[in-house]
């Protein structure tokens, strides 16, 4: 509670900090989140409890900018770490973290970076460096970044240090380069876009380091990379095709043995008018790439493999959500928007929405047949009848294998239904009503659940929410959750109390994802 | 922590008011072309709104400005900027969206997250209003509906 305390004087000081701030001629800026959980004992979530009964990750960031000239850090504190974050794999206990470093100058063709890189080559399949507060990591690059652009035609960037894993540094050193061409400037070519993309990236770890390396098939320190890509964009078309490789045989989990991965990415869309439609492809095989050839979660990756599905932010739809299959995949996903709207008045319009994803397993079962590891057609359909109120429906059919592409060839099914209501007294005040509802003869059965949510714009809101498991023959479980929330112009806290599953959470106007547990939850975001 | 406390309440002392300018950044526009940040500021007033396609209270708060934006504009002439913070998941999608939503806004994609973290967004959505000289006049994070008012407001108090 001492704890908690120490939050809020940050909480005071960081609202008095509200003004900017300006130093010489430059200026600097900054930005502070604190999330902290104090812990209940839940005899329905055994367990559930750490011994500490409390977490907080809190984040400070601060930026100095002068003219093209521009220098900032980030200092993390975990006291200690929340549940569920796979930095504790990394040593328990309380940490104080001093996560980005960095100087920089650019001007408008040139930039060099020297400390902590944060950059992504194409999509990420090949490489990605970034920080994800929600997931716990930041596996930013500490070394140096330049770039070059050659008057539009053709821009080059470097990037070449060593990876962070979680609170520490993998012994990797990483390199890579990157170069984009634009056919489209070169020729003149006013009317549309064409680029031709290629990127090498080396990550280099002494393989003696790795116990056993000679079993699992790693033959050599180096493993190389590249990619090769091509953007297409004419009036309303796109098109974007990527493929990426490995030279050598790399681990792509710490469990299974090395092979030589691949990828293949390929993405559509069009739009005319208020219509539109995008569709992606993606076959990958062994292609992730971790940071270290030692140790374990999420953060430990310089590459960048995405689930390909819908993200929802109702709750009853995130229940089972899909992960990708780093052995390997294959499916892809289509989306379809269109607005209907009323000539005269803008505040009545339909917006529909059609979503389909599909995965399937590269390894065939016994029958010949490529195991279907995720399956979801959905359709939503949103309306703003008049100033007051807007309704929403949707549906989604989720089909999904329980064993992963394992020896299972079953999938579970879930039919999930959604209404969402909100309706506007007067400027101020408005109401949010959802109703939901999963369907499913397999796994846990039946699921309910409703949230209703009161705000009063531009600073308070109040929710309460509940998820109830019913269809569950041994453990009819209740996920219930309230909370208030204020903002005043850059701060903003939220103070919460509920039995979390983890997945999204979203109300009061965010969205977070949240792992297990009951308790309370204090949130702090401000800026500077 | 105290190391924390001390730094917070080390720059609150040293705190002065001035307004801060908008950071010069890289991003992508709708047609997929790199720009600077610096070229949104063309001499009008500009609403800047960071969102995601997972970011459900950004969506209402865009759609919001979306449906009164042309009585606005019948009273002060600024511009609305959407940047999706989405990354190469889901740009596609995000670009779909903006078209598929009718928004009538400058949309471009901070697909490596630089204009996000340069502006300091810690959690979407977080709305600015941004001054014809590129100066940030005011911010807001989260949404509640009816809370785009303030926002015109600070627009309309720029236009005098």
């Amino acid at each position: 509670m001492k704890r908690l305390a120490i939050s809020l004087a940050l909480l005071a000081t960081a609202v008095a900090a509200q003004a900017q701030i300006s130093v010489g001629k430059g200026q600097l800026s900054g930005s502070i989140e604190s999330n902290n959980i104090y812990y209940m004992e839940d005899s329905a979530l055994a367990g559930s409890t750490p011994e500490d009964r409390f977490g907080s990750n809190s984040y400070l960031k601060v930026d100095y900018t002068l003219g093209r000239f521009s220098a900032g850090l980030q200092a993390d504190a975990y006291l200690p770490v929340l549940q569920g974050f796979d930095m504790a794999t990394y040593g328990a206990g309380h940490k104080f973290v001093l996560s980005s470093k960095y100087i920089q100058w650019q001007d408008r063709n040139f930039a060099v970076r020297v400390g902590d890189i944060f950059d992504q080559f194409g999509s990420g399949i090949l490489f990605r460096t970034w920080e994800d507060r929600a997931l716990g990591f930041n596996n930013s690059l500490e070394g140096v970044r330049g770039a070059y652009n050659f008057n539009g035609y053709v821009s080059v960037k470097g990037v070449y240090g060593r990876p962070r894993l979680y609170d520490e540094y993998a012994s990797s050193w990483v390199r890579g380069a990157d170069m984009s061409v634009s056919i489209s400037e070169i020729t003149g070519w006013d009317n549309g876009m064409l680029n031709l993309e290629g990127s090498y990236l080396n990550r280099h770890q002494n393989i003696d380091e790795v116990p056993d390396a000679e079993m699992l098939g790693l033959t050599s320190s180096d493993i190389n990379m590249f990619s090769g890509r091509i953007n297409f964009a004419w009036q309303g078309l796109e098109l974007r095709g990527e493929y990426v490789g490995k030279c050598n045989a790399d681990l792509y989990s710490p469990i299974h043995e090395a092979a030589r991965g691949n990828a293949w990415l390929a993405e559509a869309a069009y739009d005319y008018n208020r219509f539109a439609v995008s569709a992606s492809f993606r076959r990958l095989e062994h292609m992730s790439t971790m940071a270290s050839l030692i140790g374990g979660g999420t953060g430990n990756v310089i590459n960048y493999l995405p689930a390909l599905t819908r993200q929802y932010t109702y709750m009853l739809t995130n229940l089972n959500p899909y992960q990708v299959n780093a052995e390997g995949e294959i499916g892809g996903q289509a989306d379809i928007y269109y607005s209907l709207r009323n000539r005269t008045d803008r505040s009545r319009y339909w917006n529909f929405h059609a979503n389909f994803s599909t995965f399937y397993t590269l390894e065939e079962n016994g029958g010949g047949e490529h195991r279907l590891l995720w399956r979801d057609i959905n359709v939503d359909v949103e309306r703003q009848w008049n100033r007051r109120l807007k309704t929403t429906l949707l549906y989604s059919r989720q089909e999904w294998n329980p064993s992963h592409g394992g020896i299972n060839d079953d999938t579970y099914v879930s039919d999930i239904f959604v209404a969402d209501i909100t309706y506007k007294f007067d400027k101020k005040k408005s109401l949010r009503v959802e109703a939901q509802y999963l369907l499913s003869g397999d796994y846990e059965g039946d699921w309910a659940a409703a949230l209703v949510e009161f705000n009063v714009a531009p600073s308070w809101s109040v929710y309460a929410s509940d998820m109830y498991n019913l269809g569950n023959e041994t453990d009819k479980m209740h996920y219930y959750n309230a909370g208030v929330s204020w903002t005043h112009s850059r701060t903003r806290l939220q103070l919460s109390y509920g039995r979390n599953r983890a997945g999204y959470v979203c109300s009061g106007g965010v969205c977070r994802f949240s792992p297990a547990y009951t308790g309370f939850n204090l949130v702090l975001t401000s800026s500077f | 922590m105290k190391k924390l406390l001390f730094l917070l309440l080390a720059l609150g002392a040293m705190t002065t008011v001035s307004a801060q300018t908008i950071p010069d950044v890289k991003i992508e526009n709708q047609k997929g072309e790199t720009i600077s940040t610096l070229s949104l500021v063309q001499g009008k007033p500009m609403i800047v709104s960071f969102w995601s396609t997972t970011c459900k209270p950004c969506i209402m708060e865009l759609n919001a400005i979306n449906e009164q934006l042309e009585e606005w504009l019948e009273e002060a002439d600024f511009e609305v900027v959407a940047v999706s913070t989405d990354d190469s998941r889901s740009v596609s999608r995000a670009r779909a969206m903006t078209r598929g939503n009718g928004w009538e806004f400058i949309c471009l994609y901070d697909k490596n997250q630089d204009f996000k973290r340069a502006m300091q967004v810690s959690l979407t959505p977080h709305t600015f209003v941004i001054d014809a000289d590129g100066k940030i006049v005011y911010s807001h994070s989260g949404y509640t509906p009816g809370s785009e008012n303030v926002l015109f407001e600070k627009i309309k108090e720029l236009a005098k």
